[in-house]
């Protein structure tokens, strides 16, 4: 069933972009991430026209982090305090990241940008992550026990001001560090149409130091209030959000994100951050082999005529 | 000795008609097959050709080439080329090449070759769309490169097409052409060109207008994304907010 999209202005398969939604919210669910990463090079394959993909998707994003940040607030797994201030930081992000965006468009570089961001940020956090969860993996086999963390106390954290408690996490560090964080997952949210949990989750796990419990419920809280803003925003200064399609793919997004969270719960935190570092890897260099390979047509049209 | 002068013969002429002059975009739009029908009225009976040409509302196109810079492709900066339609089909009784010379279809701009777009040809770098040092048009030599990766791309889209064929007499001065809208046609006013070729020359031309527009839904959607941006967020969020939790008290229950 074909069902015209009033915004992207072409036709595309209903139940499939309604599938594509349940399988990306499934992951969303699963690894705690909102799944933007996987979505937006599959609708720009689909034809969709980039920035109609990456506005939508915030939408997408909003609502499958949203059903699936419920279960985990149900299971007291959120540190919203700390939500908040991540939160904060990414609304100021969002802001300068849909600024960027628009110029970025007009000078016919958003590709560009878009590609070496996913090549950047997906290629070394994959990697790294699939490289710490694979020995975490490997150290269990052998019946190790895990490393004790050499540092406790990084300086980053400690040494700077606007020291902050944060019982649900059991931290007490400097807010700066987490602001940091959220404008800067603010301002790629709104440039590759992705909630930024792939950014996010290794972040608080490595230079935050939360308990590996509430990072997942928390990164979603974060995205929820990030990309419900992104979308607004997107939808008030580009025009680009097409609700027909943030809709189709919202309605598969949520059910899959609630499956993928129960199912989270039968495997081990380092077993998923090993899958999550496989998928967010090869989907980073198939994004980026499009830098590197001789195109078919040496030419191409760009959107945003203003 | 008197000649007998053949009898005045009236000019030949052509008329037409669409069978559809108003394409509806509803949520079920998968494009529309629009014909035209037509009549060639020559007592002469002279060899006639029909040209039918299609254009959809004009759109500059923003365009640009994929240069090597040190191991990775990246764009150039983009090209702007203006007057080209959003939708273009030229059908005809046969090659454009054999009804009429190079000079009448390009004055005509009949054709994909002879499409009437331009990147405005003298060099300048401007401001524009609140963007600085946008190059215009610096293109010499490589323009024709420029300008047929702009056909060739909207070819690929679908969007433009020319059919040495697409014309057919069905009967004695009866002709019919098919068009295919697809459905990533441009909204907005279109122009049906029927122009009848006697000797290479025209001779009789008819435009018909065809609108293409969005009805229903999806002219509210839009209208409300345009006119009322923020609303309209606001409303999306809403919609991906409630929808999250709607999904997670339901299974909840279950």
């Amino acid at each position: 069933m074909d069902l015209y999209l009033p915004i992207a202005e072409m036709s595309v398969n209903a139940p499939l972009l309604i599938a594509l939604g349940a399988v990306v919210g499934f992951i969303s669910g699963l690894f705690g991430i909102g799944g933007g990463f996987l979505m937006t090079p599959v609708l720009v394959f689909m034809g969709i026209p980039p920035a109609v993909a990456v506005a939508s998707l915030s939408s997408h994003v909003a609502a499958s982090s949203f059903s699936s940040v419920t279960a985990y607030s149900r299971r007291r797994m959120v540190d919203f305090r700390m939500g908040g201030i991540l939160a904060g930081g990414g609304i100021v992000g969002a802001f300068f990241g849909v600024e960027a965006f628009r110029v970025l468009r007009l000078l016919g570089q958003a590709d560009l940008v878009v590609a070496v961001s996913y090549l950047l940020f997906l290629g070394v956090i994959g990697a790294l992550m699939l490289w710490e969860s694979l020995g975490t993996i490997l150290r269990r086999r052998r019946g190790e026990t895990p490393q004790p963390r050499r540092d406790r106390r990084p300086i980053l954290l400690y040494a700077l001001p606007w020291k902050m408690r944060f019982p649900k996490s059991r931290l007490y560090i400097s807010v700066i560090p987490p602001i940091v964080l959220g404008v800067f997952v603010g301002v790629l949210s709104a440039i590759m149409g992705v909630g930024g949990g792939f950014i996010l989750v290794p972040a608080m796990v490595y230079l935050l130091r939360m308990p590996a419990s509430v990072v997942v419920g928390t990164s979603l809280f974060q995205i929820v209030i990030t990309t419900a803003l992104t979308s607004v925003l997107q939808a008030g200064r580009n025009q680009t959000v097409d609700i027909v399609l943030a809709t189709l793919l919202l309605v598969g997004g949520v059910l899959g994100a609630q499956l993928g969270a129960r199912a989270s719960a039968r495997f081990r935190a380092e077993e998923l951050r090993a899958l999550l570092a496989l998928v967010v890897l090869l989907v980073g260099l198939r994004m980026g082999l499009g830098l590197f390979i001789q195109p078919d047509d040496p030419f191409v049209l760009v959107s945003g005529v203003g | 000795m008197a000649i007998a002068l053949p009898p005045p013969q009236p000019p030949a002429s052509v008329s037409a008609t669409l069978t559809e002059t108003d394409v509806r975009v509803t949520s079920g739009f998968r494009g529309a097959k629009i014909s035209v029908y037509g009549a060639v009225f020559d007592p002469s009976g002279r060899p006639s050709d029909v040209v039918v040409v299609v254009r959809g509302p004009v759109q500059p196109v923003r365009i640009a080439r994929k240069v090597r810079v040190g191991g990775v492709w990246l764009n150039s900066r983009p090209v702007v080329f203006e007057g080209a339609p959003g939708f273009y089909r030229a059908a005809s009784t046969r090659p454009l090449g054999d009804i009429a010379r190079f000079g009448q279809l390009r004055k005509l701009g009949l054709g994909l070759d002879h499409l009437a777009i331009a990147a405005p040809a003298e060099r300048r770098v401007e401001t524009r769309y609140g963007v600085r040092d946008m190059v215009v048009s610096a293109l010499g030599a490589d323009y024709y490169a420029w300008r047929a990766a702009v056909v060739r791309l909207k070819q690929t889209a679908g969007l433009y097409s020319a059919d040495a064929g697409g014309v057919a007499f069905v009967d004695r001065g009866l002709f019919h052409a098919r068009v295919d809208l697809p459905a990533q046609a441009p909204i907005g006013q279109y122009t049906a060109r029927v122009i009848l070729f006697q000797d290479g020359r025209p001779v009789s031309d008819r435009t018909l207008p065809l609108k293409v527009e969005k009805v229903g839904m999806e002219r509210a959607l839009y209208l409300f994304a345009h006119q009322r941006p923020w609303s309209y967020g606001l409303v999306s969020a809403l919609i991906a907010l409630c929808a999250g939790w709607a999904a997670s008290r339901a299974f909840r229950r279950s």
